[in-house]
C-alpha cells in the first residue's frame, strides 16, 4: 500500500527537499528583507523594530539625493562596462575562432583576468593607480603623456573602477562568444562566399546575426554582475572620493553595517534587486525578439 | 565635561600622605579586602580589536591567568568585524562576552544607549573589587571624560588615549631655518615656504572620506568651531567655514596628487617616503617614521604639539578602553581583567613599546626613561597634546554617519568646491541624522 502512495505522490515528494531548501536558504532570507524593509531598525538600538508601511520606499524615491546618484551611477557604470567588455569581448572571440600558431596558449593567458580573485586585483590595481608612486602614471610618462588621477579624484574614479572590471570581466564574454561562435552552420558562409559576400559583409550579415541570441546571454550575465559589483569598488575607494563611486551596494552596505539602520538598508536591498530583475526580463525579452 | 570627584580619590590622597589620616578612611589592612584570586577557577570571554595595545596586552594575559586563577579565552579582529560581532552578539542577547576592547569615539554614544556597557562606577568604588594601587585619578581629565557619559556612569577604562600632533623634517626645516607652526597663522606661510614639488610636498593630511573626519578637528577645534552648539548641527558656522577653506587649501595647493583619497597609510607611506615635509596625525603613526626598514627619514623626523589658534589650542584625543558587557553573567570578574589591563605597570609596558596611554604616573617611569623607544620630543610632544585633549569626534550615536557627511564635504572642497557651500549641504545632512538618532 505504501508503494502505491508513494507512486502517486511521486510528483510531490522527489523534489520536496530540494524544494525546502530553496524556501529556507534563497526564499526564506528575500522575504524576511521585504519585510524588514517596512520597519525603522536600529540594529544597536534597545527599542524594537517600528513598522512605518512604506515609510523607507518613501524616503529613497523621494527624500535621499545620495540613493537617487547611487542609481544613476550603478545603471552608468553597468552600461559602460558591459558596453566595452561585449565589444572587446566579441572581438576577441572573432580573432581566437582563427586558425594561427601559439593560440592554444594565448587563449588561456587571456581568460586569466577571469581565475583571480577580485579583492587581490582590486588591491593591485590601488597600487598601480597610485597617482606619483604607481607604474600606470609611470608608464604614461614614459611614452610622454601626462599623469591621470585614477581613483584619486572623483573625475576620473569611476572610469578608473570601469577599467578594472572591463579587464578583469572581458574574457567571460569572449568565451561565451567562442562557444557560440563554434556552433554556428557553415552553410550560409559557403552560400555568401560564392554569392561574392566580403568578410565583412558575411561578419555584418551573417555572424553577428546568428551570434546574437549568445551574446544576449553574455550581456545578461554580465550586467546582472556589473549592477551588483561590490568588492572591486569597497576595496579601491571605499565608495570616493567623495561618493563618485557609491553604487547602491555600497550605499546599502554603509546603511546597514556602518550606520546600522537595518531596515533602511533592506529597502535599498529591495530596490537593487528589483533593478536586476528588471534589467534582466528586458534583456531575456530582447533575446527572443527577431530584431534588435 | 570633567570626572566627578569621587570618594576614592579622597582615600588615595590620604594614603599618600600617611596613615595618621586613618580614622575616616580605611587603614592599609582594607588591602586585604581586594584579592585577585576573589573569582578563581571562573572563564571569561574577550572580545579584542587588532590594535598596537592590543598586541602588547595579548602577550600579557598568561601573567593574569596566573594571577587571577582565573582562565580566559578570548577572539582578537579587525576593528570594523568586531564592531559587527559585537553588534550581532549583543542584539541577540547571547551573553557569551564578558569583556570587550571599545573604540569610544565611534561607540561611546551608540552603544550607552544600547545598554551594552555595564557601569563601572561602583566597581570603582568598591574597595573589595578595585585594587588600591589601580589610581583612578592617574588617569589624565580628558581621558577620564572619554569614558564618561553625560549621566556620570564611567563605561570603560581608558586603554590607548590617541592625540593628533605636528610631524616634521628636521633636516628640511633646518635649511629654511623654519620652526613648528606655534599657531593656525603660521602654518600656510610656513607651508608654502618648504613646498619645492616634485621633490617636496609642504604637507599631507588625510583627504578620505571618514578617515579625514578625525584629522579635520585639528584645525576646526584651534579655528574655534565646533560641532554642536545648543544640541543643534553647527557644521555652518564661520569658524567651520574658515577651517574647511584651510584644511582643503592646505591639501588643494601643497599636497601630492591624490591626497583626496589619501588614508593614514597613504599619508604617512608619503612621510616615509621623504616626499612631504609636515604630516599631521595620530601620534602613534609616529613608531614606523623610526623604523629603518620602512622609513627613509629615520632620525630626520622632529615631533611637536599642534599649533594654537583664535579659538584656543587643543590636540583632539581618541580613547579606546575595556569595557564591561551588561550581558555578561561575571561582571566582577569581568571588572578585574579591565582593571589589570589598563593598571599601572601594564600601561608602563605600553608605553615602552611607543603605544600612548593616559595615565600621568607613566611619563616619570623609569623603565621608560631607561630605555626610550621613541625620541625625547616625541613623549614631549605626547605630553603637551594630552593636557590640552579635547574629544576628537562629537559625542553622538551616528558618529560614522557624521564621519562620512564631513568627509565627504572635505573632499569636495579639496576638489575645488566653496567651503560655504559644501558645509551648507553637511549642516543639512547632519541636522537629519541628529533628528533621525539623538531623539
Amino acid at each position: 500500500m505504501r508503494s502505491s502512495f508513494t507512486h502517486r505522490h511521486a510528483p510531490w515528494l522527489f523534489p520536496a527537499p530540494a524544494v525546502a531548501l530553496v524556501a529556507v536558504i534563497i526564499v526564506y532570507p528575500i522575504a524576511y528583507t521585504g519585510w524588514m524593509s517596512l520597519h525603522e531598525w536600529f540594529a544597536s538600538s534597545l527599542a524594537r523594530p517600528r513598522f512605518i508601511g512604506l515609510g523607507n520606499y518613501a524616503r529613497i524615491l523621494l527624500g535621499d539625493p545620495r540613493f537617487r546618484e547611487a542609481v544613476v551611477r550603478t545603471i552608468y557604470f553597468t552600461v559602460l562596462a558591459v558596453a566595452a567588455e561585449t565589444v572587446l569581448g566579441v572581438a576577441m572571440a572573432l580573432l581566437f575562432n582563427r586558425e594561427f600558431w601559439g593560440r592554444g596558449l594565448l587563449r588561456t593567458l587571456a581568460i586569466l583576468p577571469m581565475v583571480a580573485t577580485p579583492t587581490a586585483i582590486a588591491l593591485v590595481f590601488v597600487m598601480m593607480y597610485h597617482p606619483t608612486l604607481g607604474v600606470a602614471n609611470y608608464l604614461l610618462t614614459v611614452v610622454g603623456l601626462s599623469g591621470f588621477r585614477w581613483t584619486y579624484s572623483s573625475q576620473t574614479a569611476l572610469y578608473a573602477i570601469a577599467v578594472v572590471d572591463v579587464w578583469q570581466w572581458t574574457p567571460l564574454i569572449m568565451l561565451i562568444a567562442l562557444a557560440g561562435l563554434a556552433s554556428l552552420p557553415r552553410e550560409p558562409y559557403e552560400a555568401a562566399h560564392l554569392d561574392g559576400a566580403s568578410t565583412w559583409q558575411a561578419f555584418w550579415h551573417i555572424t553577428l546575426p546568428l551570434l546574437r541570441p549568445t551574446i544576449v546571454v553574455a550581456i545578461l550575465f554580465r550586467a546582472i554582475d556589473a549592477l551588483k559589483t561590490f568588492d572591486v569598488i569597497f576595496v579601491m575607494t571605499q565608495g570616493g572620493p567623495a561618493n563618485a563611486t557609491e553604487t547602491i551596494n555600497l550605499l546599502l552596505f554603509n546603511q546597514a553595517f556602518s550606520y546600522f539602520n537595518m531596515g533602511y538598508a533592506s529597502s535599498m536591498a529591495v530596490a537593487l534587486f528589483a533593478l536586476v530583475m528588471g534589467a534582466s526580463l528586458i534583456l531575456i525579452k530582447a533575446r527572443r525578439t527577431a530584431a534588435w | 565635561m570633567t570626572a566627578r570627584p569621587l570618594t576614592r580619590r579622597r582615600f588615595l590622597q590620604a594614603m599618600t600622605a600617611g596613615a595618621a589620616a586613618g580614622p575616616f578612611v580605611f587603614t592599609p589592612a582594607r588591602a586585604q579586602g581586594f584579592n585577585w584570586k576573589r573569582f578563581q577557577g571562573k572563564e571569561l570571554f574577550l572580545l579584542l580589536t587588532k590594535h598596537p595595545f592590543i598586541d602588547v596586552l595579548e602577550k600579557n594575559i598568561p601573567e593574569f591567568e596566573s594571577l587571577s586563577g582565573m582562565k580566559v579565552k578570548w577572539e582578537t579582529l579587525p576593528e570594523i568585524q568586531a564592531r559587527q560581532k559585537l553588534t550581532v552578539e549583543m542584539t541577540a542577547n547571547s551573553g557569551g562576552i564578558d569583556a570587550f576592547f571599545t573604540s569610544l569615539h565611534v561607540e561611546k554614544k551608540r552603544f550607552w544607549k544600547a545598554g551594552w556597557y555595564h557601569p563601572l562606577n561602583k566597581f570603582l568604588d568598591d574597595k573589595t573589587l578595585t585594587s588600591p594601587d589601580f589610581d583612578w585619578n592617574d588617569f589624565t581629565p580628558g581621558a577620564r571624560a572619554g569614558v564618561t557619559q553625560p549621566d556620570g556612569s564611567i563605561s570603560a577604562l581608558a586603554a590607548f588615549v590617541d592625540a593628533n600632533v605636528v610631524f616634521y623634517r628636521k633636516d628640511l626645516f633646518a635649511a629654511k631655518s623654519a620652526s613648528p607652526p606655534k599657531t593656525l597663522a603660521d602654518l600656510e606661510p610656513l607651508v608654502q615656504k618648504l613646498h619645492a614639488p616634485p621633490a617636496t610636498y609642504g604637507i599631507v593630511l588625510r583627504g578620505l572620506k571618514n578617515a579625514n573626519a578625525t584629522q579635520y578637528p585639528s584645525i576646526l577645534f584651534p579655528m574655534g568651531g565646533t560641532y554642536l552648539k545648543d544640541g543643534k548641527a553647527a557644521l555652518d558656522s564661520k569658524e567651520q567655514v574658515a577651517a574647511l577653506e584651510l584644511y582643503t587649501k592646505l591639501l588643494r595647493q601643497y599636497a601630492p596628487p591624490g591626497v583626496v583619497n589619501f588614508n593614514w597609510y597613504e599619508c604617512s607611506a608619503s612621510f616615509m617616503q621623504s616626499q612631504v615635509a609636515i604630516y599631521m596625525d595620530g601620534v602613534n603613526f609616529a613608531s614606523q617614521f623610526e623604523d629603518a626598514a620602512k622609513s627613509k627619514v629615520v632620525g630626520k623626523v622632529g615631533y611637536a604639539v599642534l599649533p594654537s589658534g583664535p579659538g584656543g589650542h587643543f590636540s583632539p584625543i581618541y580613547i579606546t578602553g575595556m569595557a564591561v558587557s551588561t550581558q555578561s553573567r561575571s561582571k566582577e570578574a569581568a571588572y578585574l581583567f579591565a582593571q589589570w589591563a589598563t593598571n599601572k605597570a601594564n600601561m608602563v609596558r605600553e608605553l615602552m613599546a611607543g603605544v600612548g596611554v593616559g595615565r600621568t604616573s607613566t611619563w616619570d617611569s623609569a623603565d621608560v626613561k631607561a630605555k626610550p623607544k621613541m625620541p625625547a620630543d616625541w613623549y614631549q610632544a605626547y605630553q603637551a597634546s594630552l593636557k590640552i585633549g579635547r574629544q576628537g569626534l562629537p559625542e553622538i550615536v551616528g558618529v560614522t554617519e557624521y564621519r562620512d557627511i564631513i568627509g565627504v564635504a572635505i573632499q569636495k572642497g579639496i576638489e575645488g568646491a566653496p567651503a560655504a557651500q559644501v558645509l551648507a549641504q553637511a549642516q543639512k545632512e547632519f541636522q537629519d541624522l541628529l533628528n533621525r538618532t539623538e531623539s
